[in-house]
């Protein structure tokens, strides 16, 4: 190693008194930073007392809003902004005598603060619209609600669904025709609701819902099993003789898949892009078939019980980013829903395709997939 | 050299000035999983709660005060829990678990019900005469907050605070004995709102724990002197259905014990979301 000159003792004075004088102006900087925290005029100050709040009506703009919340009250107090019933920020615990802070990021429209007691009177927050604030993108952070919200979905559907396949495979073992029908179409309409996530999985999928038109041997091909083999002994030729074996099957096949989609992650453009897909083969299926039969019906039931929950689910972020696109979609769900039969009479086979419009039933199915297959593009999608 | 050690003592003092609080490094997908956990555990005690509410209030409807009594305690745990859930319907939370002081008028209010209605009639007055319709509406208030939460997606920010916000709770109202005052069964509103806080820890520790460590440490580390200051009060070693003691039996001494872990973990788990992103 080089030897080292000692440094120059002025030189080190300079540094020294240099990283004095620095420090002390970064304390000033600190000392004025804290007491503008206090005093900052950005801040919505807002008291309660003990009778409530004052001022008993704010108004803000839209967007990121701190509050100071001063409790001028005898009693711990807790603060809220509320959405109808449903809490959107809260500050709890603030003692007799101090402040707290609070910072809310708020949509436009009219909130509700709680102010102190329950029996004090609440107070209305008027958040203004904000034209100077820019529209903020979605972010990743934005999908964790709603995929967690799916997953949750998913997870109690596919324990619905195993439950339903075991009444299944009892009814059948037992030779209970009927059991078995009313046991098939309760464990159809839960499947049918999980389509989109099924389909992840090509060989759950196919064993749990291939048609028998993709086997080479059709419905004599031992590789056509699932919901199809079943509906065809059971509805066509009225009888549970050797579906035994196909009902444990697809019993299993329910648990397997609830094992997967415990740990499946399902990337956010699958949500809509997903549920159109699913709606399509559907779609695709009927348009050949002159008549719509009860499980057809059946299975459209649950495939738009599926699409639904993922409506609700990108809702708020429509609202955010495209209400237009929100109402028109909501429109679509609601009139395809107008069109299937009640729920009970598809369950019992009673309404059949006669009281059903096909031509209504297959343009609102259409129109509620290219909607769906649009919304990725809307939110800024993809992948 | 010299001016070399003064550049670096200058960028150095620079350095210490930039700092800024660390920088979430989580994948946002990475939180999909815990939230929906989670949901499922409140989903769980949900259930759990709306049974054990049937039988309080059936209990109180057939006029078996000592069955009421021994219900009450075992009842609220399951709501304990899932706090940071429940409190987000106000209308609920006020219904199901305000105490008499949010009300001017305290015990008269002809709004105050729920769970702290029902204790004033059970240990205070000793009677579950008159108290019938309080405990038709405390079932109803919860079977409409199990439907409600049914359909909530749950906000991932209030998920990852409602750790802190428990043992927030604990420190600063719960310590002192005045949730339960009549029954003194605060012990078990204690394990309650551990149970809820340590839930949320555990489910979203594996996000934080290879970046931060030390926190891991010590937020377990404090969890454990809590669940330990606790275990000295149980009625049964082994068997924790047996519950706790009452809380006039914890001595002084203890009950500042719990204050300083309490205070701790609600320090160290408001940090929760920042580290996560949130």
């Amino acid at each position: 190693m080089p030897p080292s000159s000692p440094p120059s003792a002025r030189l080190l004075k300079i540094g020294v008194l240099a990283s004095a004088v620095l420090m002390l102006a970064a304390l000033g900087l600190f000392a004025l930073s804290l007491n503008g925290r206090n005093h900052d005029d950005g801040d919505v100050r807002l008291v309660v007392t003990a009778q409530g709040c004052e001022p008993r009506e704010l108004s803000v703009p839209a967007g990121e809003t701190r509050f100071s919340i001063v409790n001028d009250s005898q009693r711990a107090i807790e603060w809220e902004i509320l959405d109808g019933v449903m809490v959107l920020e809260e500050r709890e615990n603030i003692a007799p005598d101090l402040h707290q802070p609070l910072t809310a990021t708020l949509a436009a429209g009219d909130y509700a603060m709680t102010c102190g007691l329950l029996s004090n009177p609440h107070g209305t927050l008027h958040v203004t619209a904000n034209d100077a604030a820019p529209s903020i993108a979605l972010s990743r952070q934005d999908f964790i609600a709603p995929l967690a919200e799916y997953k949750v979905y998913l997870t109690l559907q596919t324990r619905r669904l195993v439950e339903a396949a075991e009444a299944l495979h009892q009814s059948i073992a037992a030779g209970e025709l009927d059991a078995a029908r009313t046991a098939y179409c309760e464990a159809r309409l839960i499947d049918q609701r999980l389509a989109m996530a099924t389909g992840l999985y090509s060989d759950l999928d196919e064993r749990l819902n291939a048609r028998a038109d993709y086997f080479a041997e059709r419905e004599q091909d031992p590789q056509f099993v699932g919901f199809h083999r079943l509906a065809r002994g059971l509805f066509d030729a009225g009888s549970t003789g050797g579906l035994t074996p196909i009902a444990a099957q697809l019993l299993e096949d329910a648990r397997t898949l609830g094992e997967r989609l415990r740990h499946q992650s399902i990337p956010p453009a699958q949500l809509a892009n997903g549920s159109a897909r699913v709606l399509k083969a559907w779609h695709a299926h009927a348009i050949d078939s002159k008549t719509l039969n009860a499980q057809e019906l059946l299975d459209l039931q649950g495939l738009t019980a599926g699409a639904e929950k993922i409506v609700t689910l990108l809702a708020p972020l429509l609202e955010r980013q495209a209400p237009d696109a929100l109402e028109g979609l909501q429109a679509q769900l609601a009139r395809l829903q107008q069109d299937l039969p009640e729920q009970s009479n598809t369950v019992s086979g009673a309404k059949g395709s006669s009281d059903i419009d096909r031509d209504a039933l297959l343009a609102d199915t259409q129109a509620l997939a290219d909607t769906l297959d649009s919304l990725d593009r809307t939110l800024a999608l993809n992948g | 050299m010299s001016p070399r050690s003064l550049l670096f003592a200058a960028s150095a003092f620079g350095l210490m000035s930039l700092q800024t609080p660390a920088q979430a490094d989580v994948n946002p997908e990475a939180l999909v999983e815990p939230v929906a956990e989670y949901k499922l555990y409140v989903l769980d005690n949900l259930d759990q709660f709306v049974s054990h509410t049937e039988k309080f209030t059936q209990a109180i409807e057939a006029g078996d005060l000592e069955r009421a009594q021994v219900l009450y305690a075992p009842t609220r745990v399951y709501y304990e829990r899932i706090e940071p859930i429940a409190e987000l319907f106000a209308d609920l939370d006020a219904s199901i678990d305000a105490r008499e002081d949010d009300y001017e008028n305290g015990v008269e209010d002809p709004d105050f019900t729920g769970f702290h209605r029902l204790e004033y009639g059970l240990f205070k007055e000793q009677t579950t005469q008159g108290f019938v319709p309080y405990a038709k509406r405390l079932m109803t208030d919860v079977n409409d907050l199990e439907s409600r939460v049914r359909d909530l997606t749950f906000p991932p920010a209030q998920v990852v605070g409602g750790a802190a916000a428990l043992m927030e709770e604990v420190a600063a109202t719960k310590v002192s004995g005045e949730e339960d005052r009549y029954s003194h069964t605060d012990l078990w509103d204690f394990q309650g709102n551990v149970d809820g806080s340590q839930k949320i820890f555990e489910l979203f520790k594996p996000l934080v724990a290879e970046e931060d460590p030390a926190f891991v440490d010590r937020v377990e580390k404090n969890f454990a002197e809590v669940e330990d200051t606790l275990a000295h009060y149980r009625r049964e070693a082994d068997n924790p259905e047996a519950g706790f003691v009452s809380y006039e039996k914890v001595s002084q001494t203890d009950r500042r014990a719990f204050v300083g872990p309490v205070t701790v973990l609600a320090e160290d788990l408001a940090t929760l979301r920042g580290k996560l992103g949130l």
